[in-house]
């Protein structure tokens, strides 16, 4: 059998360009970021099982996997609601496989599977992140009604996304992340961006802390 | 038209997908010792194929596939396109064992 290495490349390698974007005087109103080096695992309860996951979760990050529509931060990982009974388990540093790991944690519960080179993460942060993500997304992004940790299965551009707001950045300002299948990256990537220009668009890359 | 979704909340129609009717039940194609149920034939043919055309309220299934893949079942009006009621579909999330064919 022939031997093969396999190479990580950005899902944006196409549409991703380090630098401003749109509106180029003044502070950029937004930060928008390829977060890369990540571990996604897909974690869906099996049928009578959601206690003992639950359980499972607890005692692994500290923290029990949302119930609702919600991001929950655990030590060492983050919880985020993808469905009833199921949620994405997403964890620092890239491994060439996220799963035996938590096999071991939630040992029969729970199937398990690897997403990690399936989707690409791309956060919004900035003092117009709000105003530019609600151009393009049919949700209430209120803080009344979107608040730290609320978190949203939805459709952005017609292309399915995981939306959760994480915590505030240093500057007071509201971070969105989202996870988008890495093949409709690039075009999620062009849309955001084309929403976000008139505030000014400052593009980064940087590994999941 | 917008549908609130019991797991999501209220979302737009774009995000969900519809299937139609929520009443038919799949019919049982063998009695319990294995013999052919003699007008198997004509209940599949009605099961897959015969819709009541609905003026007024009726179960639907919907699939909430924008969002978070779930199946519900939504009470409609076909008149007036007000919804009722929508619940998740049997057999939706793993909390309560699913009852093929039941309508929640």
């Amino acid at each position: 059998m022939a031997e093969y290495s396999w190479e990580a490349r950005s899902p944006l390698r196409k549409a991703f360009a380090p630098g401003r974007i749109g509106l180029a005087s003044g502070d950029a109103g937004i930060a928008m970021a390829e977060i890369s080096d990540f571990s996604l695992v897909q974690v869906m309860a099996r049928r009578g099982q959601v206690a003992n996951v639950a359980k499972a979760a607890k005692k692994a990050w500290g923290a029990l996997p949302p119930e609702r529509p919600a991001a929950v931060v655990g030590k060492g990982a983050t919880l985020i609601w993808t469905g009833p009974d199921q949620f994405f388990v997403l964890s620092a540093g890239s491994v060439p496989d996220p799963v035996p790991p938590l096999a071991a944690i939630f040992g029969g519960t729970a199937s398990l599977s690897d997403q990690s080179g399936g989707r690409c993460l791309i956060q919004l942060s900035g003092t117009r992140a709000r105003d530019a993500l609600a151009k393009v997304s049919s949700i209430d992004l209120h803080d009344a009604v979107f608040p730290i940790g609320a978190a949203a299965a939805t459709s952005i551009d017609h292309t399915g996304v995981n939306l959760w707001r994480g915590p505030d950045a240093a500057n007071g300002s509201s971070v969105y992340s989202l996870l988008v299948f890495t093949s409709f990256a690039d075009s999620l990537w062009h849309t955001l961006a084309d929403a976000a220009a008139e505030y000014g668009v400052e593009a980064t890359r940087t590994p999941l802390s | 038209m917008r549908i609130a979704c019991p797991f999501c909340g209220e979302r737009e129609l774009g995000e969900f997908t519809y299937l139609g009717d929520a009443a038919p039940k799949r019919p049982l194609a063998f009695a319990a010792d294995g013999a052919e149920q003699p007008d198997a034939q004509d209940l599949f043919f009605d099961y897959v194929y015969l819709r009541d055309n609905i003026a007024g309220d009726m179960n639907e299934r919907w699939y909430h596939g924008g969002g978070c893949r779930s199946w519900l079942t939504v009470t409609r009006n076909t008149t007036t396109h007000e919804i009722k009621a929508v619940r998740a579909a049997p057999g939706a999330g793993a909390q309560k064992p699913a009852k093929a064919g039941a309508i929640s």
